[in-house]
């Protein structure tokens, strides 16, 4: 699936710094995202009252996820839905197998989900001959393409029109064309013989309502209305931590989600499901909600990690951060990209996999700013950092050899004046960067800081 | 008060490419209907079991091929015009908000290549969080299964970011509010 592993940032990173095409794409998507964000937000008064409120929200479920958990499935089960719970992936592609066995369905739909790619959901499914096709635009192209998505909202985000038009010719024969206008019209004939067919459709959630039950799926195209209304079983997966208290904690997230994502003030569709259509005549007669939990548990469990479920994937901490600005969201080897991929990743894979990820940020604090349930992203990369770090992983001889050098030093100021003598007249001997393969590592994306030549205690003293 | 919701209403959609007009009462909405349909140059039109949708086909000169709003579905996925009311108009966002059950138009609203909405002024909110009241009155479960929001046509920005209005939903939403019902 994706050629990229978490564990190999670094030389992926390199790899996607060369490709000008997606360094250009990348940079005029998140400009624009930024811009289109700043404008949104500008327009409402009370914004900062806003993510606090959404903050507090989030922080009230999370400090009881499971009891919200348990609140929402009592509901949307009083409602009709069949609520499944999933430990991890593996059990909740399961389920999902299952259920279109049941029906006896081949022929499958999905609207935009993280949670099913997280999951890899489509491979399980194509194991049985029943692939879904993907009905958003980026992610249908993407599918097309055989890629993985390589940002949150636009998944198609680092391929040009051009390259989109000759994909289309050589898997759909249309006639060639880079005009979105054509190609998304194209999309929309193609895709309407799929739902008009489909006997299953799959979408993700993005917030479900443990008063009521009820889920909300948020999107632009129509495609998620499709989906969610016309096959005969409607599947949700949902990650358990995308419950909200109560209804009318909606309307603040509906005002948070689409200006930090898109920049827009509310996205063309919001659709409201509570309980499937039992008649069948306008709507699904089965609804089942897959609830994943996929180490989510354990990362609720966690006091101080705890904040990272708050996301509602909006995607403007993607935007905001230089190192993603410039490696885009493959790099990072994971369903998860950007500063939230940094610290969820990690999380979710535990172990060695993703381990190096919350090192890839320079901890400029952009996204921590940006973001609308106020995760506090940098003090949770630090704090993955360290565990990384613990006893039994040890740092480089070079690097403890270092540190060891700089604490002696520290120690006196005799020692110190020493040791910025030695510094001068160090830094003039260009063999010693080469003498020292750790050194010449770190020096191969760094300037060595340049001793004075002169140190500032001796001008300070010869001056009157 | 409630102009001041229908001019809001009116420029906030306007902004996200629905168009949006204001007509005295049914008569009046149902000549307008009639209008858009030759200038859309449709002939099959959709619609809904509400009664002042009913009352507007009834209304409409012959011609053309009417569906119910239970037509088969490959007909409906074809057809121009799908012409539903909406039980709630947000004017802080230009939202329309449907609610099954109230109405069977959760396919009319979505299939046909252009929706059309009646929309009586008195139906108009403020703002989400008035919205959100009138759906769940009680605090309970909402009054609707399945309750849609909608705020302007269908659209997409997947290919370079650029606007394409219409992709898998309406390419065109139209809402005539209705000054008396």
């Amino acid at each position: 699936m994706n050629p990229h592993a978490p564990e190999q940032f670094p030389s992926n990173a390199r790899e996607a710094l060369t490709d000008r095409t997606l360094r250009t794409a990348l940079r005029s998507a998140t400009d624009l995202f930024a811009q289109r964000r700043a404008a949104a937000i500008d327009a409402v008064p009370d914004w900062q009252q806003l993510r606090e409120q959404a903050r507090a929200i989030k922080a009230e479920v999370l400090d009881d996820l499971h009891g919200h958990v348990e609140k929402f499935a009592a509901a949307a089960t009083a409602a009709g839905a069949a609520v499944h719970r999933a430990a991890d992936a593996a059990a909740a592609c399961a389920i999902v197998r299952q259920i279109a066995a049941a029906n006896s369905a081949k022929r499958l739909v999905k609207s935009k989900s993280m949670a099913t790619e997280e999951i890899h959901l489509n491979a399980a499914l194509a194991a049985d001959g029943a692939e879904p096709v993907e009905t958003d635009l980026g992610e249908w192209i993407i599918q097309l393409a055989g890629e993985t998505p390589s940002h949150i909202i636009v998944p198609a985000i680092h391929k040009t029109r051009e390259a989109i038009g000759q994909l289309f010719v050589d898997k759909l024969g249309i006639p060639p064309s880079s005009d979105p206008q054509v190609l998304a019209a194209h999309a929309r004939d193609r895709l309407r013989a799929h739902f008009a067919a489909a006997d299953l459709g799959i979408s993700g959630v993005n917030f479900g309502v443990a008063e009521t039950g009820t889920i909300l799926v948020l999107e632009n195209e129509g495609n998620a209305r499709m989906t969610t209304t016309l096959p005969k079983v409607h599947v949700a997966v949902m990650g358990i931590e995308k419950v909200i208290p109560r209804f009318a904690d909606l309307a603040v997230f509906l005002k948070l989600l689409p200006r930090s994502g898109t920049g827009q003030h509310l996205t063309s569709y919001q659709s409201l499901l509570t309980g499937p259509d039992p008649v069948g005549g306008e709507g699904p007669r089965e609804l089942h909600i897959v609830l994943l939990d996929n180490g989510r548990s354990k990362i609720a469990a966690d006091p101080v990690m705890r904040q990272t479920l708050a996301c509602i994937r909006c995607g403007a901490c993607l935007n905001a951060c230089p190192v993603y600005q410039s490696v885009g969201g493959h790099a990072y080897g994971s369903v998860y990209p950007g500063p939230i991929g940094a610290i969820l990743s990690p999380q979710l894979h535990g172990g060695e996999r993703a381990a190096k990820l919350p090192f890839a940020s320079s901890l400029c604090g952009a996204c921590k700013d940006v973001c609308p349930v106020k995760i506090d992203i940098p003090t949770l990369l630090l704090e993955l950092r360290q565990r990384a770090m613990q006893p039994g992983k040890q740092s480089s001889w070079f690097e403890r050899l270092g540190w060891r050098l700089w604490a002696w030093s520290m120690a006196g100021p005799r020692r110190y004046r020493l040791a910025t003598a030695i510094a001068r007249i160090g830094q003039k001997l260009p063999f010693v960067a080469r003498i020292a393969p750790p050194l010449a590592a770190w020096r191969s994306s760094r300037e060595l800081p340049k001793a004075a030549p002169r140190p500032f205690r001796s001008t300070f003293r010869s001056e009157p | 008060m409630s102009a001041d919701l229908a001019e809001r209403f009116t420029a906030v959609l306007t902004r996200v490419f629905g168009r949006c007009e204001t007509v005295a009462d049914l008569p009046a909405a149902t000549a307008r209907v009639q209008e858009l349909i030759e200038e859309l140059d449709a002939t099959v039109l959709a619609g809904s079991d509400a009664p002042e949708v009913t009352t507007v086909l009834a209304a409409l000169p012959g011609g053309g091929t009417r569906l119910p709003h239970d037509a088969p579905r490959e007909q409906l996925l074809a057809a121009d015009i799908g012409l539903t009311t909406a039980q709630l108009g947000i004017a802080e966002t230009g939202t329309l908000v449907l609610e099954s059950g109230r109405e069977q138009h959760r396919l009319v609203s979505l299939l046909p290549k252009v929706h059309i909405a009646l929309l009586p002024r008195s139906r108009l909110v403020g703002s989400l969080v008035d919205a959100f009241a009138h759906l769940s009155p009680s605090g309970g479960p909402p009054r609707a299964r399945a309750i849609t929001f909608i705020t302007g046509p269908s659209r997409t920005a997947d290919i370079e970011l650029e606007l394409v209005v219409g992709v898998h939903g309406p390419k065109q939403l139209i809402v005539l509010i209705l000054d008396t019902l």
